[in-house]
C-alpha cells in the first residue's frame, strides 16, 4: 500500500469511526441493536449534499449543512426509539422500518438517486489552500483531530448525570427505574445521539467522495458493529474512555484490513467484494472470540 | 405512610389464563411502621408490593404514599419517594459500573439528571463514609466493578443505595432469600439498623414465617389475593410459627400446603 493509499484509508477510517461511536452507544451502552444507521447515514449525506448545493444563505455553508445532517440523523434515531418504547415494536424491526422508509425519503430529498458535489465548497475546500503539507494529508489530520474531539465530548457526556443514567438504563433497566431513571427517555436520547453521529459521518463521507448516494447506507451497520467488535477484542477495557478509544482503534484496524484485502495482488478481490469481505471479517473475529473464550475457560477449569 | 384502598389486580384479563392476583386489598401502613408480609406462592404478597412500586398496574383502587395519590405514576417517578431492594442481588446494582458509579446513581435518584459530572469529590467522600459502616472494606474498592462483588456484598450495597437520599418508604422483596444463612443474617441486621436510624416505613415480603414474626412490628398474611390476618402488638410478640399455622387452619379450614413458609 502506498503512502497516499494509507492516508486515504485513515481518512475513511476516521469518518467511519464517528459512525462506530454511534454503534457503540446503541449496541454496547444501551443494549439496543439499532439498524437505523443504514438509513441515517445516507440521510445525513443527502441532507448535507442538498443543502450545500442549494445556494441558500447560511444553510449552504458546508459546516452548517454537516450540522444539519446531524440533526436529521437525530430525528431518525428518535423515531426508531419512539416506535420501540412507545408502541412496543421490536427494536430490530423498528430500526429496519425507519431505515427502509429513509431509503425512499433520501431519493425524495435529493430528487434522484444521487446528488453530486461538484464545484461547490465542502468542509475540505479550505485544506486545498494549506501550504505546509499536501491537501490529502491536511484532510486526514483534520479528520483525526475531529474524531478525537468527538470522542472526548462523548467521554465527558457519559460521565455526566444523564450519561451515567443512560449507561445504567442499558445495563440494568430494572435497577435504573428503581433509581428514578426514565429508561424510555434514555433510549430516545441515546438512539438520537447515535444516529446524529451516523448522519454527520454520512455528510463527511459524501463530501469526501464528492457525491451523496441513496445506496451508500448498505452495510453501514456491519461497518459500525465490526469496528466496535474488533476494537473491543483488540483492547478489552472496562473504563469508558478506553472503550471509546478502542472503537476508534477498531475502525482503523478494520478499514486497514479491508484495504489490504482489496488491494493485495493475487487475492482476486475487487471493490464490489467489499460487503462480502466485511461480513467475512466480522464472522472471523466472532469465531475467534468464541474459540478464545472456550480456550481460556478450559484452561481455568484445569487449574481449579 | 402508605395507604392502599380496594386494590384489584388481574393478570391476563379477558383471556383463559385470567388470574385475579389481588381481590380488593385495603391496607394502611402508618409512618415508621415495619410491616412483614407472608403468604404462599401466588398468594399476592409480591403483587401487592409491586403495585406499590408501580411495576404492576392496578386495575382498580388507589395507592397513596405520604398523602400523594401515585396510582397513575410510572415506576421511575415513584422511586423518587419509594426505594426498593430486590430479591436478586444482581437486580439492585449495575455490574459493569463501579461501586462509586452505582452509588452516584442512587444519590441522583431524587434529583433531576443533569449535565454536571455524576461522580465528584463530594459523592466520593460520602460513598466512602457510608460504605465504611458496612464493615466490608468496600470503601477501599470504590473503583471496582460491582460485578466483582459477592451476592451478600452486592445486597448490602443495594440496601445502602436504597437508603441514601430522603425517601422514607422502603420496599424489601425477599431481599435475604438468595443469600446463605450467615450473609442473610448480616443483611437483615443491617436492614434493622438502617431502618431504625432513618425511621423508615418498611414493607418486607418474606417466605419465612419465623423471619416475619421476628422482624418489624406488624405481620400480615396473604392467601388467594386477600389479606387473611393482620397481627400486631402483644398478640404478635407472643406468637410462634405453630400458632400462625393454627390460625391459618382455623380461618381457612385447611392445612397450609407450602413447606417453604416453614423454612429457616
Amino acid at each position: 500500500m502506498s503512502y497516499y493509499e494509507f492516508m486515504g484509508t485513515l481518512e475513511l477510517a476516521f469518518i467511519f469511526a464517528i459512525l462506530a461511536l454511534g454503534a457503540f452507544i446503541t449496541f454496547k451502552i444501551l443494549d439496543f441493536p439499532d439498524l437505523t444507521v443504514e438509513g441515517s447515514f445516507p440521510f445525513g449525506a443527502s441532507v448535507a449534499a442538498v443543502l450545500i448545493t442549494s445556494g441558500l444563505p447560511v444553510l449552504s455553508n458546508p459546516w452548517v449543512a454537516t450540522f444539519c445532517a446531524g440533526i436529521a440523523g437525530f430525528g431518525a434515531g428518535y423515531l426508531t426509539a419512539t416506535l420501540n418504547v412507545k408502541f412496543k415494536i421490536l427494536h430490530i424491526l423498528s430500526g429496519i422500518l425507519v431505515a427502509t422508509a429513509l431509503y425512499s425519503i433520501n431519493i425524495r430529498v435529493m430528487d434522484g438517486p444521487n446528488e453530486p458535489l461538484l464545484n461547490v465548497d465542502t468542509v475540505y475546500t479550505w485544506f486545498d489552500t494549506v501550504e505546509v503539507m499536501a491537501s490529502f494529508e491536511a484532510k486526514t489530520l483534520f479528520l483525526g483531530a475531529l474524531i478525537i474531539v468527538i470522542k472526548l465530548l462523548l467521554d465527558a457526556f457519559l460521565s455526566t448525570g444523564i450519561g451515567l443514567s443512560m449507561r445504567a438504563a442499558g445495563a440494568n433497566p430494572e435497577m435504573a427505574r428503581a433509581n428514578g431513571i426514565n429508561v424510555d427517555k434514555m433510549k430516545l436520547y441515546g438512539l438520537g445521539i447515535a444516529n446524529a453521529l451516523a448522519g454527520v459521518s454520512g455528510a463527511l463521507f459524501a463530501q469526501t467522495i464528492g457525491a451523496s448516494d441513496a445506496q451508500s447506507g448498505i452495510g453501514m451497520i456491519i461497518i459500525g458493529l465490526a469496528s466496535v467488535i474488533i476494537g473491543m477484542s483488540l483492547m478489552p477495557s472496562r473504563l469508558m474512555w478506553q472503550a471509546t478509544f478502542a472503537v476508534i482503534l477498531g475502525t482503523v484496524a478494520y478499514r486497514s484490513a479491508i484495504a489490504v484485502a482489496l488491494n493485495a495482488d493475487g487475492t482476486g478481490l475487487n471493490a464490489s467484494d467489499l460487503q462480502m469481505v466485511t461480513a467475512g471479517l466480522v464472522i472471523l473475529v466472532l469465531v475467534a472470540q468464541y474459540y478464545s473464550r472456550n480456550y481460556f475457560a478450559a484452561k481455568k477449569g484445569r487449574k481449579s | 405512610m402508605i395507604d392502599l384502598k380496594n386494590i384489584h389486580v388481574t393478570f391476563n384479563a379477558g383471556s383463559p389464563l385470567e388470574t385475579r392476583a389481588l381481590r380488593g386489598i385495603d391496607l394502611n401502613i402508618p409512618e415508621g411502621q415495619f410491616l412483614t408480609v407472608i403468604g404462599s406462592n401466588g398468594a399476592g404478597k409480591s403483587t401487592s408490593l409491586n403495585s406499590i412500586a408501580g411495576i404492576v398496574p392496578v386495575g382498580q383502587g388507589s395507592v397513596v404514599v405520604n398523602g400523594i395519590n401515585i396510582t397513575k405514576w410510572a415506576v421511575h417517578k415513584r422511586s423518587k419517594i419509594i426505594s426498593r431492594v430486590f430479591q436478586d442481588p444482581k437486580m439492585g446494582t449495575c455490574e459493569n459500573l463501579s461501586i462509586l458509579e452505582n452509588y452516584a446513581i442512587a444519590c441522583g435518584r431524587t434529583q433531576p439528571k443533569g449535565f454536571g459530572f455524576a461522580v465528584n469529590s463530594n459523592i466520593r467522600e460520602q460513598a466512602a463514609k457510608n460504605l465504611s459502616v458496612l464493615g466490608l472494606g468496600l470503601e477501599d474498592r470504590l473503583n471496582d466493578m460491582v460485578g466483582l462483588l459477592s451476592g451478600g456484598q452486592r445486597q448490602a450495597l443495594s440496601l445502602l443505595m436504597a437508603t441514601t437520599g430522603d425517601t422514607k418508604v422502603l420496599l424489601l422483596d425477599e431481599h435475604t432469600a438468595a443469600l446463605d444463612p450467615k450473609t442473610a443474617a448480616f443483611v437483615m441486621e443491617l436492614t434493622n439498623k438502617l431502618v431504625k436510624k432513618l425511621n423508615l416505613t418498611v414493607v418486607m415480603v418474606t417466605h419465612s414465617m419465623s423471619q416475619a414474626l421476628e422482624t418489624g412490628d406488624r405481620t400480615i398474611m396473604f392467601h388467594q389475593g386477600k389479606i387473611i390476618f393482620d397481627i400486631t402488638g402483644e398478640e404478635r410478640a407472643n406468637m410462634q410459627v405453630k400458632d400462625l399455622l393454627d390460625l391459618f387452619k382455623r380461618d381457612q379450614g385447611q392445612e397450609l400446603a407450602d413447606d417453604s413458609l416453614l423454612l429457616s
